[in-house]
């Protein structure tokens, strides 16, 4: 049976632009043409929900690589600790694998190798995913792996207070990255005070953590009712349900408290200017953005070809700007961070420090040109393309469609969606890309967050009053 | 002058028999080879199930064989790839690729440099035009050239400069264990190198590496081989083959005393050690025991070194490393490579001891090799990790332009299963036995240099 649904595009699209964007190259005249277009496959989800309220998605088809993939998701992440805990989430999804009723630690990894399977957990802010994946040969064993590590941890305190010590190392080993240091101060300035700007773990707040805390975190979230099981890959459905009921169907409801919902963010903040010294720096990390949207947010797919068109890929106005034409960077990329209940825009690129001030007016120079003037018709029509073809790629992993699928429904999306998403981005217009950037790319509204040697600052000052921390 | 055709059976999946615990299947992929009388080799493996194509061009130039005096030079090179051609001017090749629903890139290694497209299958006959097109020419263009040294030295800053650890794993690892220059140097290359690179320069790596007969290119995905050795033809057909500079013996000895150093790190807030013994020549009896050597040391969670030394002794923080490491794997190198491991450790201990914790797991695989179930275990997630590595058409067909060019043979890819089946506890035990001596390794322990603030504490 083909498991395959598919759309027909439409019209076969030619690069042979001739309109007058002002980026459009003019093509060699030997230039072979795209051929055809082909239909863009659509997965087709089998959708189920067991008799304890889990929902099942299964995307499996009889051909590919013969491998099987698991992602359990579900709801509440990193968002949902309790400040004075952050990183509690972490602990918790981590020590997952370190021991359950009826396994120790080194059984599951000993277990894992035999089955030739790879299992992980981590916690992302509105949830938490367990995905697990191997040789459809082995498909039983290492789902009942998973079901086990998911339904019966024990958190045992050797395991906590041994990850607890690793994650402070692996924090100050993280902490001298100059990346990481702008994109936590980068998050405080954007979101504030809200959760997705304050949820940062410290010292302090992973030594707080005891294992009953993870204990009653997983009891809060790992619930039949607030999780969904995606299954891709090379199977059969009806032996992939069946499988799925023998090891999940008798998971009890959970009973007690469930986590508070997280609140949404604010769109708008008072832009702010951050400047953190770090010194011997050779770079200055500089990211420059705002709020914007959720998840589930009609926009989304007018703003991902405005931020191809800015700052996607390597034909980007960024990129082509501030390396191509300038080199000031190895790379200069612009893009929207959608979550369920908040989102921002960050354009980013780290230049040596002599031209920090300099690259901070193109970034802004190319948020302006893209609310002042209307892109050019060819420039949207590659952009769509280009869209589509890495939507292609995403899908053709069996493992990323499961991971795009648990994405969608932690968001609170339809699954549908993901095969409705090319031709949404197809029918974006001119217009729609320009009301894009003048809702979100005007200048005047980015805050500025700069990580450098102390010696960049004196090119700060005409952006602004820059402080050590967003206000 | 000869065309030739090799072609493989179509996929086999081969599903071995299944207990309640299946052996991981070995996959089998169709290969196609076709060679065109300018020497270039095109490996085509078919796979329809996504609308897309995989492409990979290796040339069979990197690192090692830049000239004395230019290093970081392949990689500039790489980099002056995308800069345009007389006839396709910089940014067109962006342009159409992009525009045509790809993905593009490029990057270098020891032994070759790839240059790789991910595209829905419409783009195919551009991607292949373009390819040709660069193959043949360049744009030399100065301004260009200015460009890219100041984005490859912005790359530097970013990725080793700016910091902490500074790749000092791969670099400074490579400067102590070997003693010829071509293995000895830093890849990415100095600032004063890098800047002294001329046009000149440019040209003539393109002339003498970058022509047809040093080239392959893999292409993986909803294609049928013989259309595309067709276009192949068509495009490719027309460039001659241009003589290869011969290269210089770059074999390294065993076994010539163990080097250590220390060093300190003013960005760094966690110590690190790096450790590296000569490994096997490719194609060495001991170059697959080696590679489950390295999944036993590192592979996994179930690994000996992260039982012993994250969880048992709970000295290191993070572990990494593998033959090869960082720049490729175990199969992809034809000169010397090294055995890397690369230990984030704990501030109340020291090299020395984690050092040492290694050695000890090492002697007890040397001393008693590994049981039977462990070994079968070991085999079943090598065979599961190949395939899975394999699964995106642009990593497959990577993996078969590869084959070809550092093997000479792209069914490698098909054969490299049955060399892991093929591993014994004993060859093991002799491995770890042969190459995991004393006298065969350097180690870099490099720590957080002391603050202003440690400085007058001490100073006090």
């Amino acid at each position: 049976m083909n498991r395959i649904a598919t759309i027909i595009i439409g019209t076969l699209l030619t690069l042979l632009a001739t309109d007058s964007g002002a980026k459009t190259l003019p093509l060699p005249k030997d230039l072979p043409p795209y051929g055809a277009d082909k239909p863009i496959p659509v997965p087709r989800i089998d959708k189920h929900t067991l008799a304890n309220g889990m929902t099942v998605w299964i995307v499996v088809d009889a051909e590919g690589v013969p491998k099987v993939n698991y992602v359990l998701a579900v709801r509440g992440g990193k968002a949902s600790d309790p400040r004075t805990q952050n990183g509690l989430s972490d602990i918790m999804a981590g020590a997952l694998e370190e021991g359950t009723r009826t396994r120790s630690a080194i059984q599951i990894a000993q277990e894992l190798q035999a089955l030739g399977a790879g299992l992980g957990a981590a916690a992302g802010r509105e949830g938490t995913t367990v995905t697990a994946g191997g040789p459809t040969s082995n498909a039983a064993g290492i789902l009942a792996l998973l079901a086990d590590v998911v339904r019966n941890p024990i958190f045992p305190e050797a395991e906590i207070e041994l990850a607890k010590t690793n994650a402070q190392q692996g924090m100050l080993a993280a902490k001298a990255d100059p990346g990481y240091q702008a994109g936590v101060a980068f998050d405080r300035a954007v979101y504030g005070d809200h959760v997705y700007g304050t949820g940062e773990p410290t010292a302090e707040t992973i030594a707080s953590i005891t294992p009953q805390m993870a204990r009653e975190l997983h009891a809060r979230r790992f619930r039949p009712e607030r999780a969904l099981l995606v299954v891709s890959g090379r199977a059969d459905a009806g032996q992939t349900l069946k499988l799925v009921k023998k090891y999940f169907g008798d998971w009890p409801r959970g009973s007690g408290p469930v986590e508070a919902d997280v609140p949404a963010a604010a769109r708008e903040v008072t832009p702010a200017r951050v400047f953190i010294a770090r010194e011997g720096s050779v770079q200055s990390a500089i990211r420059v953005g705002r709020p914007a949207f959720n998840a589930a947010d009609p926009i989304q797919a007018k703003a991902d070809v405005a931020e191809t068109i800015l700052g996607g890929g390597f034909g980007s106005r960024l990129f082509d700007n501030l390396r191509e034409q300038k080199g000031y960077t190895y790379g200069a990329y612009a893009g929207f961070g959608a979550l369920r209940n908040g989102g921002s825009l960050v354009a980013a690129a780290d230049v040596r420090n002599e031209v920090t001030g300099p690259a901070i007016g193109e970034i802004n120079r190319e948020f302006q040109r893209m609310v002042d003037e209307p892109v050019s018709a060819d420039e949207l029509a590659r952009s769509q393309r280009y869209i589509a073809g890495v939507y292609l790629f995403r899908n053709q992993m069996r493992g990323s469609v499961a991971g795009s699928l648990a994405n969608l429904w932690l968001e609170g999306r339809a699954p549908e969606e993901l095969g409705e998403y090319v031709n949404k981005v197809r029918a974006v217009s001119v217009a729609d890309v320009q009301d894009v950037a003048r809702k979100y790319f005007r200048p005047q509204d980015q805050s500025i967050v700069v990580v450098g040697d102390p010696s960049v600052a004196e090119q700060l000052k005409p952006y602004g009053s820059f402080g050590s921390s967003a206000k | 002058m000869t065309h030739r055709i090799k072609s493989a059976a179509l996929a086999v999946l081969a599903l071995l028999a299944t207990t309640t615990q299946a052996a991981a299947p070995q996959w089998t992929l169709p290969v196609k080879t076709h060679t065109l009388a300018n020497g270039l080799t095109v490996v085509v493996s078919e796979d329809h199930t996504s609308p897309t194509v995989g492409m990979s061009v290796v040339y069979r130039i990197g690192m090692r064989r830049e000239p004395q005096g230019r290093s970081g030079f392949a990689h500039l090179f790489e980099h002056m790839m995308f800069q345009g051609t007389p006839t396709a001017p910089k940014g067109v090749f962006d342009q159409v690729i992009q525009g045509g629903g790809g993905v593009l890139n490029g990057s270098t290694h020891a032994d070759y440099t790839n240059y790789i497209e991910a595209a829905p299958v419409s783009a195919l006959e551009p991607i292949l035009w373009l390819e040709a097109d660069r193959m043949k020419t360049l744009d030399f263009s100065p301004q260009n050239l200015k460009n890219q040294q100041d984005v490859v030295k912005e790359e530097i800053r970013v990725n080793v400069k700016n910091q902490p650890y500074g790749l000092f794993f791969w670099t400074d690892i490579a400067r102590l264990a070997f003693s010829k220059w071509q293995n000895a140097h830093d890849g990415y290359g100095s600032f004063t190198d890098l800047e002294n690179a001329n046009l000149q320069d440019v040209a003539a790596f393109h002339r003498d590496f970058y022509g047809p007969n040093n080239a392959v290119i893999g292409i993986v995905g909803d294609v049928d081989a013989n259309e595309v050795f067709r276009l192949v033809e068509k495009y490719f057909a027309g460039l001659p083959s241009r003589a290869v500079p011969k290269g210089v013996d770059v074999s390294e000895p065993y076994d010539t005393g163990e080097k250590r150093e220390r060093q300190t790190d003013p960005l760094a807030q966690v110590p690190a050690v790096a450790v590296a013994w000569r490994g096997p020549t490719q194609g060495s009896k001991d170059q697959a025991p080696m590679a489950m050597l390295s999944q036993l040391l590192l592979g996994d969670s179930a690994s000996r070194l992260y039982q012993g030394l994250v969880k048992g002794r709970q000295l290191a923080v993070q572990l990494d490393g593998g033959l090869n490491f960082p720049l490729g794997g175990a199969w992809d190198y034809t000169g010397p490579a090294l055995f890397t491991i690369l230990a984030l450790y704990k501030p109340d201990t020291t090299a020395d001891a984690v050092v040492q914790a290694m050695d000890e797991e090492v002697a007890k695989i040397a001393r008693d090799g590994v049981d039977g179930k462990t070994l079968a275990a070991l085999k079943t997630r090598m065979h599961s990790s190949y395939m899975t590595a394999m699964e995106p058409f642009l990593s497959r067909a990577d993996a078969i332009a590869r084959a070809q060019a550092l093997w000479n043979d792209a069914s490698t890819v098909n054969q490299i299963p049955g060399w892991i089946e093929a591993v014994t506890a004993e060859d093991i035990r002799r491995v770890a036995k042969t190459y995991f001596k004393r006298e065969n390794r350097v180690v870099i322990d490099r720590v957080p240099a002391p603050t202003a603030a440690d400085k007058s504490a001490t100073a006090n």
